[in-house]
Order: C-alpha cells, then sequence, then structure tokens
C-alpha cells in the first residue's frame, strides 16, 4: 500500500466492482481534493453511480482500495463504514428518498438526531438549512405533499445538515425541470464553498459540470481519456446520412 | 394459468403462507360439511343445525380475512413495471390475485371434502377410514349440490373479497413524479386513520351495556349461555349480541389505537429511535390496525370463554365444547394471528425504501431494530390490557 498524497481528501486506486458479474468500473483511480467540487462525468452506465458509493463506503471494491484522511476505507467493517457515513459523509441521490413517515425537518435532522445530538439542538440546525435552500414552508409537511423540488432540497439539507467532510451528489437534479435544476445545484454548490465541504457530483450534462473546478470522464467503467476516441471526424451516421440524401 | 406459473417461481414463504391459505380454507370446509351432515341427520333438529351454520360464519370470515392478507403481501400480484408495460397493470394482477386466491380455497375445500368422507366411512382409504362415523352423522347419504354449494362458498368469497380489497383505488400510484409538472396541484388530504377510534369505543360501550342489560342480572348456567353447536336452545340473543358487538367495537377501534400509539411515542422531544418508531407506527395504523384489532376481540373473546368455562376444561369436568367447537375455536385463533403478522410483513415489505434509505444515510441497523422493540412493546402497552379489560367486562355481567 502507498500511502496517499496529503492534499488529498478522498484517494482512491485501481478501483473495479461488478454487480453479480457484470462488471461496473474497471481500475478508477481517482483523488479528490479538500473543499473541491469534483464533477464526474459519463453517459448512463459509465459507472458514475459506482465509484460515488465505492468512495463513500456503500459498495467494498473489490480489488481497489479507497482512502480517507489519509486512512482506509475499504478495510473498515460494515459498521465502522456506516458510522463514517453518518459522521463525515453526506449523500445527495438522483431520487430525493426521503422518508414518507417523517415531516420536512424531521428528514432533515434525522442524521443529527442518529449521531446523538439533542432534539432542541437538531431542529433548529434543520431549520436553519430549509430556510437557506428556501423550504422553510415545507418544515411541518410530510413528502407526499410537496413538489419533487422541495423534496430534493430537503434531501440536499439533509445531506448538509451535518456539515460533512465530503458530500456526495449523484445526479441530483436528474428528476428535476431545467430551471430548478440549475437553481438547485446552484444552491449546492455555494453551500458546500461557504462551509468548505468536498462535492463529488456525477452529473450527465456538461452544464452541470461547469460549476466544478474539476471534471473527471468515466467511459464504460474507465477514466476518460484513456481510451482513444473514434477516428472518423464527422461520425459514421452523418456519413451515412449524407450517402443517403 | 399464469397465477400457476408465478407461484412457480415464487418464494418459499409465500408458497407456505398460501399453503396456510389451503389449510384453513379445509379446516372451514371441514366444519360446513360437519353441519350439512348433521342437518341430513337430524332433520328434525332444524334449529340447532342452523345455529351451527351460524356459527361457521366465524370461522369462514377469519379465513377469508387470511386469504386477503396473504394475497396482499405476495408480491407476485403486486403492480409492477414490467407488468404495467406489457398490460398486466393493477387491475388485471388484482384479478389475478383473486383467482390465485380462489385456486388455493379451492384446494383446501377438496382436501377437506376427502377428509371428511373419509372419516365418514365413505372411502375406506386409509386405516383411519370410518374412524369417527358416529361424531359425523355418517350412514346416511350426503346431498351433492349442498356440498358443492358450501364448498364453493369460500371460494368465491375469498376471491370476491380479494377483487374488492385489491383493486386499484382512488389513490394515484406511489410515484412521487406525479405531481412534477403541476406545481399548482393540491396534495389530496390524507384519509383519517383514527377516525375509527371513537365509533369502536362507542360499540364497545354499547355492546356491553347490552350485555350486562340482557343477563337479567343473574348468572345463567354454564351449559345455558351459548348456543354452541351441539347446545340447543337456552342461549339469549342479547348476550351472545352484546358480546359480538363489543368484539366488533374493538376491530374498529385497532387502526385508531395504533396511531394513537404512534402519536404518543413519538410526544415530546423524542430521539431517533422514539421519532422512527412513533412515526411508522402512524404511518402503519391503516394496514396494521384493523387485524390487530381483530386479533385483540378475539383474545378478548377466548379470555371470556376461559374465564366462564375454566373451570369445566378439567380434565375430570363436563368438557362444554365438543371436538368440532375445538376445531373452530383453534381455526379462528390461528387465522387471526396469523393475518396479524402477515399484516406486519405487509407493512415491513412496504418499508422496503425506507429502510434503503436508512442505511444509505448510515444510521445503523441496531438502532432500526430498537426501533422495532420499541414499537411492538408499545403496541402491546396498549393493546394487551385492553383486551383485558373487555374480556372482563363481557364477562363480568354473567359471573355477578
Amino acid at each position: 500500500m502507498v500511502a496517499p498524497p496529503d492534499n488529498d481528501v478522498l484517494w482512491a486506486r485501481g478501483l473495479h466492482y461488478a454487480y453479480s458479474g457484470s462488471p461496473a468500473l474497471a481500475g478508477v483511480s481517482i483523488g479528490v481534493r479538500e473543499g473541491e467540487i469534483l464533477a464526474v462525468t459519463g453517459p448512463r452506465g459509465s459507472g458514475k453511480s459506482t465509484l460515488l458509493k465505492c468512495l463513500s463506503g456503500q459498495l467494498l471494491p473489490d480489488p481497489g482500495e479507497v482512502w480517507f484522511n489519509s486512512a482506509p476505507v475499504h478495510t473498515l467493517s460494515r459498521a465502522a463504514r456506516e458510522r463514517l457515513r453518518r459522521e463525515r459523509f453526506g449523500w445527495i441521490g438522483s431520487e430525493p428518498h426521503l422518508l414518507p413517515e417523517l415531516t420536512g425537518w424531521e428528514n432533515a435532522a434525522l442524521p443529527l438526531l442518529a449521531r446523538g445530538i439533542g432534539h432542541r439542538a437538531a431542529k433548529r440546525t434543520a431549520g436553519e438549512w430549509l430556510e437557506r435552500l428556501d423550504v422553510g414552508d415545507c418544515a411541518r409537511k410530510r413528502p407526499k405533499a410537496m413538489h419533487q423540488a422541495q423534496r430534493q432540497r430537503i434531501a440536499i439539507a439533509r445531506a448538509l445538515a451535518g456539515e460533512p467532510t465530503v458530500v456526495f451528489a449523484d445526479e441530483p437534479t436528474a428528476p428535476l425541470h431545467t430551471t430548478d435544476r440549475a437553481q438547485v445545484l446552484r444552491t449546492l454548490t455555494t453551500a458546500a464553498r461557504s462551509h468548505q465541504i468536498t462535492v463529488v457530483l456525477a452529473t450527465l450534462d456538461d452544464e452541470s459540470a461547469t460549476l466544478a473546478d474539476r471534471t473527471v470522464t468515466l467511459t464504460d467503467g474507465r477514466r476518460g481519456g484513456a481510451i482513444p476516441a473514434p477516428e472518423s471526424p464527422g461520425g459514421e451516421g452523418r456519413a451515412a446520412c449524407s450517402v443517403s440524401a | 394459468m399464469l397465477s400457476l406459473r408465478l407461484a412457480r417461481g415464487a418464494h418459499p414463504l409465500v408458497l407456505l403462507r398460501r399453503l396456510l391459505v389451503a389449510a384453513a380454507a379445509a379446516g372451514v370446509g371441514f366444519l360446513l360439511l360437519c353441519t350439512l351432515g348433521h342437518a341430513v341427520a337430524h332433520p328434525k333438529e332444524a334449529e340447532g343445525s342452523v345455529v351451527r351454520l351460524l356459527w361457521c360464519v366465524v370461522p369462514l370470515a377469519a379465513v377469508v380475512q387470511f386469504a386477503v392478507a396473504v394475497a396482499r403481501t405476495d408480491g407476485t400480484t403486486r403492480p409492477r413495471e414490467g407488468m404495467d408495460a406489457v398490460g398486466l397493470g393493477p387491475v388485471a394482477l388484482s384479478l389475478l390475485a383473486a383467482v390465485s386466491t380462489a385456486l388455493s380455497c379451492a384446494v383446501g375445500s377438496c382436501a377437506a371434502l376427502f377428509i371428511y368422507l373419509e372419516l365418514r366411512g365413505n372411502l375406506h382409504l386409509t386405516s383411519l377410514g370410518g374412524s369417527a362415523t358416529k361424531l359425523l352423522d355418517g350412514g346416511r347419504p350426503l346431498p351433492w349440490a349442498a356440498v358443492l354449494t358450501l364448498l364453493s362458498l369460500l371460494p368465491v368469497l375469498a376471491a370476491a373479497a380479494c377483487a374488492i380489497m385489491l383493486r386499484p383505488g382512488e389513490r394515484s400510484p406511489e410515484d412521487p413524479r406525479a405531481d412534477d409538472t403541476a406545481p399548482a396541484v393540491k396534495a389530496p388530504e390524507p384519509k383519517r386513520t383514527y377516525s375509527g377510534l371513537p365509533w369502536g369505543v362507542a360499540v364497545i360501550a354499547t355492546g356491553l351495556a347490552l350485555e350486562s342489560y340482557a343477563s337479567d342480572g343473574s348468572a345463567p348456567p354454564a351449559e345455558a349461555l351459548l348456543n354452541l353447536p351441539g347446545r340447543v336452545g337456552g342461549a339469549s340473543p342479547g348476550l351472545v349480541g352484546g358480546w359480538l358487538l363489543a368484539c366488533f367495537g374493538l376491530c374498529l377501534a385497532g387502526p385508531g389505537l395504533t396511531h394513537w400509539c404512534g402519536v404518543l411515542l413519538s410526544a415530546g422531544r423524542p430521539g431517533p429511535v422514539r421519532l422512527l418508531a412513533g412515526r411508522i407506527l402512524q404511518d402503519a395504523a391503516p394496514r396494521l390496525g384493523r387485524p390487530l384489532g381483530v386479533l385483540c376481540a378475539v383474545a378478548s373473546g377466548t379470555l371470556a370463554a376461559v374465564e366462564l368455562y375454566g373451570a369445566a376444561w378439567a380434565p375430570s369436568g363436563a368438557g362444554p365444547f365438543g371436538p368440532l367447537t375445538g376445531l373452530g375455536a383453534a381455526l379462528v385463533m390461528a387465522c387471526v394471528t396469523a393475518t396479524a403478522l402477515t399484516a406486519a410483513l405487509d407493512t415491513r415489505q412496504s418499508r422496503t425504501d425506507t429502510v434503503a434509505t436508512l442505511l444509505r444515510l448510515g444510521i445503523p441497523t441496531s438502532l432500526l431494530r430498537s426501533a422495532a422493540a420499541v414499537r411492538t412493546c408499545a403496541l402491546v402497552a396498549v393493546m394487551a390490557p385492553l383486551t383485558w379489560v373487555v374480556g372482563e367486562l363481557a364477562v363480568m355481567p354473567l359471573t355477578r
């Protein structure tokens, strides 16, 4: 094992992962610097979600290494990885995945409560984050009574309320309309920058990637650029079209 | 055919539940056939036969409830994206569930017919053949039209109940994206599950009052108290009606009680365990409350029966119940317990998304387990004393 560079808060080497035989990651190495916003782009099925899950300790790479703050993650037990996710990481998925049983502020405060923070303090912190994300009026509503954009903001508040070291955002704007999309993304990046939170952002569109400090492209489970681009300049389809026309 | 094909690939536990439904259906079919046998053998005791038939309604209802609960839990008949795309949407799948339920009940009914004829001594296929000729009034031919009618009763009722209970309702499918495009859409007011609680309490009180009013202030002899199968005459409809009314009130109050359990659990400034336990309980109240209420009602009825007839159950006692009453009571208790367990399993299945979310957040499984334990304890702490009180109050007018 080689110790990772000091300025990388999260560092992974040679990540491989296969879902019961079908490969998703094939040797991805990546380093995330402290406080930066790193965009991971690539088409569907290129392994973005799997990479984020491996980095956040939800999946164990086989083989591969993940280091967080110069400590290995891939050797930790399941309980220790859960604890790491609870205390140091935040997760925003492409679906809000709120608990339908809980109200808005309870959803946002749940990670805080699970950390053992008192009810009053957790409620105050969650309320502040909801206000910051413009969903203060949803604090007492159940997820069923909200719109999708509001739900997604509450999911973002839930991820940020604990002021984690790293936030993983897996296509956080996928279920939203264009107007909501830009706004939600801007809120996320602004909040992250103002609180020195590192963000790993998986995204499909290049527009979102422009908000990031750095972009990494994945193709078929590998870092993009390693595979040479197809040589035909105009693309095969275009050539065929012109012939038929 | 499709339901058979789906059943072939189902989880063993699902198959086991279907098998249990078949077994329960066999029990009810057997009781119905016994009633028929009694009616044929004793044409002069028409009243006794009618009372026997009426008592068969209780196990019948319990089995129908169980069958519906099992069909609801069955994953193969749950609306799925792929199935919807090929035209097997929620409507078709609810019909499929009804067919599967009818099938398992029909298998049970056939088994009941076989066992009944064998025990009665009509078949002589096994060594048991004819061992209960006397009890089952053997020796007289059975009217086959009546046999078929009685045996088809349960499959038809269960299938109809399934088709009605599982039909896709007015509720929109649980798709969070459904209201995306209409920003002005107002979320429908959720149906209040606890509205049954006042009604339940009122009905329990009415039942108990009716019972004490009808009891004439004197304790009737044990054998004249209830018109159980095998006992003729002597029952006061007021007594039995009051008792049944009290039980019905418990069933009505179930969802409301469960909901308020959850509210109390998450009251004050709850930590994560109490918060999750309480809120999940509130959410599960509509699904879990009714079977729990029925379970409490049956438990309180059993309690009352034990209080009244406990002495007679001793080996030297008079034995107030025949074996068929025992079979019926056991069937009802087993079905009601199984229904409550199945409903609990159903709510657990409907929470898979919640659990996945919690695990993604890094909430430890130990916290989820303690939340489940707290939920169970709260329910037991509320339901058990209530059951006991209703049972005791039901007995009180009779043992003064």
